[in-house]
């Protein structure tokens, strides 16, 4: 019995009809199907959060969504954080405060920063700091993501 | 091949599906469950997912002051509860240190009472909070209390195709309150020992009763009656928590792991104990 099904995703405003089983996350889908490369996938285990995507602008683990329980949900990834051929005020803060070392962690790192200021556009150290505790960085390079962060919400 | 995936709508049909499917897992938040299946620890034939379940979301405060808590109510959403107060804030302390945000944001209290982690947050957390489970499966519905409920190591009472529907806490008296005390290595780490504590007073200020939980010392939350009945009628003075702590810690099983050897986590949990009933003793606010 075949198990994969057609599945109707909502991604960056588009609508993609992909096929997944019970066994395909979000991750594969964006990656494998639609060439999504920016969520990255470090662990695949939930830990990295390199993997970071918008579900309904809650920051969730791509890699621990099944995909077809995404169905009827609003998917942004990193890809999908531009207007107009703008970057958003999060990720030109990342630039300008050259947040950025290696990169691999920067799609998860500025989805963290995306879902914190829009839940709290004045948010403060302490909740920088907690909005991206699950981002790895091995750069360890997170000093200057807390700048750019602060240099968004004023905190 | 692959892995069938079913969305229903009621807790019947999740429970009906189960019966009729070889090999099905419940998928509730999938924060443990498809990290697990990324890794192949586990190959289930299906899921029955259980997001698409109004019912068995959010937190309501019942005529009687008991407080029900959704098996598919996120941690999120438990670690920001105006409703959890006195001793049910406890459970909202314990919401708050799972994880990381994005992990807090899917995973629900249902699915990781269910998974039985011992290191876990919550089983010591709903332990002290004298937590109830109520579960469906097949031959209908029961109850269980969560001091019965974690058994050992990934091991609970649930049975084959059993779910559980929702937690519910007992009323928190009026000078009732709770804390719940995590030592990890790092933020979002799983805990070295985690101690939760809920206690109430009497008119006189004196200790009427004490709950004092450890996590993460061994397949089980630990509690022990004794240490717990020696410190009622008392006034939690320094002398006596230290002697129910060594009690307490003496019933302790700690692994021998990254996340501290078992002698260090038993030096730990006395100086934990402390620490959370002082902690406990003079919570106010909430």
């Amino acid at each position: 019995m075949a198990t994969a099904q057609l599945v109707d995703l909502t991604i960056n405003g588009e609508e993609h009809e992909v096929r997944a089983d019970g066994a395909t996350t979000l991750l594969d889908v964006l990656r494998d199907q639609l060439q999504l490369n920016g969520a990255k996938r470090g662990c695949n285990q939930g830990v990295c959060g390199a993997c970071n995507i918008l579900l309904d602008g809650q920051a969730v683990r791509a890699c621990l969504v099944v995909a077809g329980t995404a169905e009827g949900r609003e998917i942004t990834t990193i890809e999908g954080l531009e207007r107009d051929g703008e970057l958003s005020p999060v990720q030109q803060a990342f630039l300008d405060t050259g947040a950025v070392q290696c990169g691999f962690c920067m799609p998860g790192m500025v989805i963290s920063a995306e879902a914190l200021v829009q839940a709290n556009a004045t948010a403060g150290v302490e909740e920088i700091r907690e909005a991206i505790s699950g981002n790895l960085c091995r750069c360890s390079g997170y000093v200057k993501v807390i700048d750019a962060v602060r240099s968004v919400t004023g905190g | 091949m692959g892995v069938a995936l079913h969305q229903p709508e009621t807790v019947e049909d999740a429970v009906r599906l189960a019966g009729q499917e070889v090999d099905a897992r419940f998928l509730a938040g999938g924060q443990t469950l498809v990290a697990m299946m990324n890794s192949e620890l586990i190959e289930p034939a299906a899921l029955i997912s259980l997001d698409r379940i109004a019912s068995l979301k959010g937190i309501r405060i019942n005529g009687d002051g008991s407080v029900h808590i959704g098996a598919m109510t996120r941690h999120a959403q438990i670690a920001e509860s105006k409703d959890l107060t006195g001793v049910h804030a406890i459970v909202r302390d314990a919401a708050q240190v799972i994880a990381h945000p994005a992990i807090r944001n899917l995973g629900t209290i249902g699915g990781a009472v269910s998974h039985g982690d011992p290191n876990a947050d919550f089983p010591a957390a709903l332990v002290a909070a004298d937590a109830t489970f109520q579960v469906r499966g097949g031959d209908g519905e029961r109850e269980i209390a969560a001091s019965a409920f974690f058994q050992d190591y990934l091991t609970t009472d649930l049975k084959d195709g059993e779910l559980v529907t929702g937690v519910t806490l007992p009323k928190s008296p009026d000078s009732g309150r709770g804390h719940y005390e995590k030592f990890a290595r790092a933020d979002g780490d799983y805990a070295t020992v985690s101690v939760a504590v809920a206690l109430a007073m009497t008119a006189a200020d004196k200790v009427d009763w004490i709950r004092i939980v450890v996590g993460a010392c061994g397949p089980a939350p630990v509690r022990v009656a004794e240490a717990e009945d020696a410190l009622a009628g008392g006034d939690l003075d320094a002398a006596a928590v230290a002697q129910a702590a060594d009690k307490i810690a003496a019933a302790c099983d700690p692994l021998d792991d990254v996340r501290g050897s078992t002698d260090y986590r038993r030096l730990l949990v006395p100086r934990l104990i402390a620490k959370a009933v002082a902690a406990t003793r003079t919570r106010t606010g909430d």
